[in-house]
């Protein structure tokens, strides 16, 4: 090879990258600059202003809680093998991460709508799957669940069983290799995969504007907002999005990083 | 005596393609290699007594303890209270835990492996630096593991299992990825551990050297079948079948002259050049080809009684043989005899009588030659 293409070729490859780089963050470049600081101000300080962030924040929180109760475990049977029918089991999960978040949605009503057998059971304690916060937590969970589930499997899936054998000889029960072998080698990827479904459960819509309509959370907030008032007045609450959904994810990629920069001593 | 660290497994397990079969006993501070072909059972019997796989039936049995039991009362000890400590390719230390933290694993696992022999928790740290020091690992106790070598790595593995006072050891072939002085120098360290420890150890090995470094006793296995045990170089020397003698190096199968139906094992090591008919069988035949081997020359001979006729005998010489096609003859010592079904003649539970018969062979051999 002659002299000086390695030099070229390696400034190529590296301007094609910062090319793509940028043309991926291009939305998020184009909603900064398209910001007036002053707009931002005036919108948020309207009476009310932040409470799609504070139903936002609260309807993610519990939707992580409920996905890492109960999707953790399936995950993990998932990752062993434990399930009998194992293509079955998995190939459910992906029906659920390819129907459209608006199909979900629709599919809802039908489901734990007030006129059907679950909705009905829902009324007789009180509760309703319609425009609630209930009704909002359940479209998050159906569209942030398969995202948490892959994710948390494949991170199981990377912990060696053999590892898991090791300490069940060296005299710990199931559980306790769970907790000191299992969890400890997973949890980088868990983390990302929980950052993961933080983030479509902050930005669900397809699913919640059919079923969950109100209360607002911010991207039905900057879906109204826009069609109300127009494009700029909704650009400010688009900022509160990403400054909101950002930190999580960042801070499991941070996590994740330092963890594994341990392990390597 | 209950409370002696007997090993006993007398098991059948299903396996895909067939039956593991076997039945062995390991005295306290014995060590058994179980020795074979790629595949042919051995891991699987390792899993067996560590409580990893269920067999279809029998029992394991350990300083009393029965861990296994397939017919009435049923017992399935698990893993975590076995106390049987288990050693891979993979040295297995936990990576999220420093050097430390995985040699005191056992110490703080729900199942105490050391109940009742271990020492107080006053004595475990000094137990910790001991083990570690007689390791030569005593300084690493604060990395982690991925800043340690593979040699280094299974010191830590060897120190974990030790800390967590297994009552019985398992080996599978855990050094076969190492170069030839690294596996020496744990072999041998292993070796004078389960000597201190006097605890039952079972190695699994494909070399028959790996084998033999470590073991007081061999035994051989192919395909689910525990063809022969005994002491190593009885086995080698006298291995009591055909396969048997094809697992431990012999090369090639030449027919006795002068006993129709008799085949002798020609193992390369145990050949001299030239005739020597009363140390053993002469053979004489063209040679097929020759290379260098080691510091001297093996050799493949065509041999008029080769076993299946027309196959070459290799045997390895300290000297040059001729040029392809030339005559040689050698002669090779003490050669073990099998019958045509494939069996050793002598007698192998009864070794002195078998020399014997041996002796009387040979005598003829070594008439027939001569004349």
């Amino acid at each position: 090879m002659p002299p000086g293409v390695r030099p070229f070729s390696a400034a190529v490859s590296v301007g094609g990258a910062a090319l793509i780089w940028l043309a991926l963050l291009g939305p998020v470049i184009t909603l900064l600059t398209h910001l007036s600081w002053h707009a931002v101000g005036s919108a948020l300080s309207y009476p009310g202003a932040l409470d799609p962030l504070v139903t936002s924040v609260e309807a993610g929180g519990v939707t992580l809680a409920v996905l890492v109760c109960v999707c953790t475990p399936l995950a993990w049977m998932l990752a062993r093998g434990r399930l009998p029918f194992q293509r079955v089991w998995e190939a459910g999960v992906l029906c659920s991460l390819l129907l459209p978040p608006l199909v979900i949605g629709l599919l809802l009503v039908f489901m734990v709508g007030p006129y059907t057998a679950i909705g009905g059971l829902l009324g007789h304690l009180n509760l309703s799957a319609t425009n609630t916060f209930l009704a909002l937590v359940i479209a998050e969970v159906y569209e942030s669940a398969p995202y948490y589930v892959v994710g948390a499997q494949a991170a199981f899936s990377a912990v060696d069983p053999r590892l898991e054998q090791q300490a069940e000889l060296l005299g710990d029960r199931p559980r306790r290799v769970f907790r000191r072998v299992t969890l400890p080698l997973a949890s980088p990827g868990l983390a990302m995969a929980l950052a993961v479904a933080w983030a479509r459960a902050m930005g669900a819509f397809g699913a919640v504007i059919i079923v969950a309509y109100h209360p607002y959370g911010l991207p039905l907030q900057i879906y109204t907002t826009l069609e109300q008032t127009g494009l700029p007045t909704a650009l400010p609450y688009a900022l509160v999005l990403l400054v909101v959904a950002l930190p999580l994810p960042l801070a499991a990629y941070v996590w994740s990083a330092r963890a594994q920069g341990r392990r390597r001593g | 005596m209950s409370g002696a660290p007997v090993l006993k497994a007398d098991v059948e397990v299903d396996r895909r393609d067939f039956t593991v079969r076997a039945a062995i006993a390991v005295a306290p501070g014995e060590r058994l290699a179980l020795f074979g072909p790629s595949g042919a059972g051995k891991t699987t019997l390792l899993e067996v007594i560590a409580g990893l796989v269920l067999p279809r039936s029998g029992t394991v049995e350990l300083a009393g303890r029965i861990l296994t039991q397939t017919s009435k009362p049923r017992v399935a000890v698990p893993p975590w209270q076995r106390r049987v400590g288990l050693l891979r390719q993979d040295p297995g230390l936990f990576p999220h835990l420093s050097v430390r933290a995985n040699l005191t694993y056992a110490r703080t696992a729900s199942h105490r492996s050391g109940i009742g022999t271990g020492p107080a928790a006053g004595a475990a740290g000094a137990e910790l630096t001991e083990v570690a020091d007689a390791l030569g690992i005593g300084s690493l106790l604060a990395a982690m593991p991925a800043r340690l070598s593979g040699g280094q790595q299974h010191r830590a593995a060897l120190a974990r299992l030790l800390l967590a006072h297994c009552d019985a050891l398992l080996l599978d072939e855990p050094y076969s990825g190492l170069d030839a002085a690294l596996r020496r120098t744990l072999t041998a360290l292993v070796v004078r551990l389960v000597t201190q420890r006097n605890v039952p150890a079972i190695l699994v090995a494909h070399e028959l050297a790996d084998a033999q470094a470590f073991a007081t006793r061999l035994a051989v296995i192919d395909h689910g079948q525990l063809l022969q045990t005994g002491p190593p170089d009885r086995v080698v020397l006298r291995p009591a079948s055909v396969r048997v003698a094809e697992l431990t190096g012999y090369l090639g199968f030449a027919a006795v002259p002068g006993k129709p139906g008799m085949v002798a094992g020609i193992h390369p090591d145990r050949v001299l050049g030239g005739a020597e008919p009363d140390r053993g069988l002469v053979l004489t035949g063209p040679v097929a080809t020759s290379r260098p081997a080691g510091a001297g020359w093996e050799a493949d001979i065509l041999l008029p009684g080769a076993q299946p006729p027309g196959s070459v005998v290799t045997v390895r010489l300290a000297d040059r043989p001729g040029a392809d096609g030339s005559e040689v003859t050698v002669t090779a010592i003490d050669a073990p005899l099998f019958s045509a079904d494939g069996l050793a003649l002598a007698d192998t539970s009864a070794p002195r009588r078998a020399a014997g018969v041996h002796k009387l062979a040979f005598e003829g051999i070594g008439e027939g030659n001569g004349r």
